[in-house]
């Protein structure tokens, strides 16, 4: 138990391809630069000394790294230039989560990342690969301690026998809506549009003016048909991207955590002990809210972010909206009061919503108004936008009390309902300006821990009776 | 409606950020004086050196005069056994309640100028939020500090 182990070998290929993902982006100009310019042999020599420095480093970084498990802590030590020992006591782990990638597939290994609880990246510690077999005992071994009669629910928690405990998958039907309703077209669509503008300066020339030529040529029935073509063709790698990210999504509950394992190329599995969660949240986007269809998330507090603009975890990719409730009495029965009566914005808080999303519209109206321009319907078509999505806003903003929750409902596009406990809520902030004061109207924000430092929800223009009535009801002070 | 906090802030603060706004002064001054120059030196109107010149006169009055005072009036906190409650802001008011139990540390803190009139500030943070009481008598705030460090030791349920 107490020898120093290595990484499988084959954690030199990842360090490898790492250390190139670091290189590649300052690379790529040099190499652009160089294609065409000079002796086509210097490229050659200088690609040929870069990946024997690459595979250098990686075969020496993966020499130095060992770990070693000891009776209550693992040790790991790495470095190539600067050496790092680090230990982590197991009482202190929070998470273990394992994680195949492609290659670890076809090699049988896998990741193992270790999560402390802080949210400091540097604390935590990931073996690249270690063999199937190992991270399942690394895993059993690391979590032993942290509690003790967990020796019952390990040998369920095996792939082999789930079906004690609750457990929901998706199928591949609502894993295509979620793919083509996720509004990930945008962005495949600007990426697209970078790419071919970057291709341009890479064609030659003459086939470049060929094809503009022809293109110019063309009636405009075959230009139109073409972008539908481009644009269904996009869609489409919307949903690839979708099915590949979270196909055979599986959830499954156990005593004191949530087990996800997700992905068709890329098989990641995650554990969210329940501690963890700070609050649950509900999401219809503005395509999904017509068609009946949400997300369910969670905020949970340090360890992974899946990347770094979305602090969320996803429960559960696609829901109906009538199969909510029974999906947190299932997976989740600490949050599975779902209140239907929301206590809404009192009707004098209107104008504050309408103004605060009609505002630059509504200036840019009068400006092109007093310029008398012709093209007044745009900033018109705008306005109206504007004022709906006020409006919409309006309506949806409420909130719920009962003993131990607060349900938020409020909606920036999205609309979303959020459940905190009271015992989750770190702060509670509530504010009102001078005209706030006389219409006895007021903004409440608690404040909720996440992986990301904190999160700080907002609820504006309650009435300020309810606003009291949050405040009473979080108050620890109770007198 | 829930009653305001009961305590205030040193009054001594006033003097304190009126100090503070007559530092920050030196900025307006400066582009004022800037503007003066180039429009001795250069071809430049010296009228954008005297709309600058009201702007710095008006900014200063509100800055210097007004603000402190008004901030102060309104800057109140109460410390009790399970939370704290703090109230402060001019035009926008925010009262915020802190429990106990969420309390991760309290800091105090003394910069030059509140070291002049004998005052520090108080930091008190959560896991996701920090909350500063701007300026307490030096013993007062370290005495809160210990106070509230104390009432904050109490079993600290996950996270």
């Amino acid at each position: 138990m107490s020898n120093p182990k290595r990484l499988h070998p084959a954690a030199m290929i990842f360090t490898v391809i790492s250390s190139l993902r670091q290189f590649i982006v300052a690379a790529l100009p040099l190499i652009i630069l160089s294609i065409g310019e000079g002796p086509f042999i210097y490229g050659v020599i200088g690609v040929a000394v870069f990946s024997i420095l690459l595979i250098g480093y990686g075969i020496l970084s993966w020499f130095r790294f060992t770990y070693v498990l000891e009776e209550d802590q693992i040790r790991i030590e790495q470095g190539v230039l600067i050496r790092k020992k680090r230990s982590i006591s197991k009482s202190r782990i929070q998470s273990i989560d394992l994680t195949q990638g492609v290659i670890h597939r076809i090699f049988g290994l896998t990741k193992v990342q270790i999560e402390t609880a802080g949210s400091d990246r540097d604390v935590d510690a990931s073996l690249s690969a270690v063999t199937f077999d190992e991270g399942k005992y690394l895993h059993e071994q690391l979590k032993q301690v942290n509690e003790p009669n967990i020796k019952q629910q390990q040998n369920v928690n095996q792939p082999e026998d789930p079906s004690i405990f609750p457990s929901r998958s998706i199928s591949v039907k609502r894993l295509i809506i979620a793919g083509s309703t996720s509004g990930s077209f945008g962005v495949i669509l600007s990426l697209f549009v970078v790419f071919f503008s970057e291709l341009e300066s890479v064609i030659p020339a003459t086939v470049y003016q060929e094809v503009t030529g022809w293109i110019v040529v063309q009636a405009i029935e075959i230009l139109v048909g073409l972008a539908i073509m481009v644009l269904l063709f996009l869609w489409g790698i919307g949903i690839l991207g979708t099915v590949i990210k979270y196909g055979q999504f599986t959830i499954t509950r156990y005593e004191k955590e949530l087990y996800i394992t997700r992905g068709l190329l890329e098989k990641r599995q995650m554990t969210i002990p329940l501690k963890r969660i700070q609050a649950v949240g509900v999401k219809q986007s503005l395509v999904r809210q017509p068609l009946g269809y949400t997300t369910v998330f969670v905020e949970i507090a340090g360890g992974v972010q899946d990347n770094n603009k979305n602090t969320e975890t996803l429960l559960f990719p696609l829901l109906r909206k009538s199969e909510v409730v029974a999906f947190l009495q299932e997976i989740l029965p600490e949050y599975e009061q779902v209140p239907t009566d929301f206590i809404q914005v009192p009707k004098r808080a209107l104008p504050y919503y309408l103004l605060r999303t009609a505002f630059v519209p509504l200036v840019a109206v009068i400006v092109v108004a007093v310029l008398g321009l012709e093209w007044i319907w745009i900033p018109l078509v705008i306005l109206a936008i504007a004022c709906s999505l006020g409006f919409a806003r309006f309506q949806t903003a409420g909130f719920h009390l009962s003993e131990q929750q607060l349900t938020l409902q409020m909606r920036l596009f999205s609309k979303e309902t959020i459940f905190v406990k009271q015992r989750r809520v770190q702060s509670l902030e509530i504010k009102q300006h001078i005209l706030h004061r006389k219409q006895q109207l007021a903004n409440v924000s608690p404040s909720i821990l996440n992986n990301f430092g904190g999160k700080h929800y907002l609820v504006q223009e309650l009435n300020q009776s309810d606003v009291e009535r949050i405040a009473d009801w979080y108050s620890y002070q109770k007198d | 409606m829930r009653q305001p906090p009961s305590e205030r802030i040193a009054k001594d603060a006033i003097q304190a950020w009126k100090l503070v706004a007559l530092l920050w002064l030196a900025v307006p001054i400066l582009i004022t004086v800037g503007l003066f120059l180039l429009a001795y030196f250069f071809d430049f109107s010296y009228w954008l050196g005297v709309i600058a010149l009201i702007l710095s006169v008006i900014e200063g009055l509100i800055t210097v005069f007004l603000i402190p005072k008004l901030r102060w009036r309104r800057w109140r906190y109460q410390v009790f056994e399970q939370e704290i409650y703090i109230q402060h802001g001019i035009l926008v008011v925010s009262r915020t309640l802190v429990p106990m139990i969420r309390v991760q540390h309290v800091d105090t803190k003394q910069g030059p100028v509140l070291k002049k009139y004998g005052l520090s500030s108080l930091t008190i943070s959560t896991a996701a939020t920090t909350h500063e009481i701007p300026a307490l008598l030096e013993e007062e705030a370290s005495d809160l500090r210990d106070q509230i460090s104390e009432l904050a030791r109490v079993e600290q349920d996950d996270v």
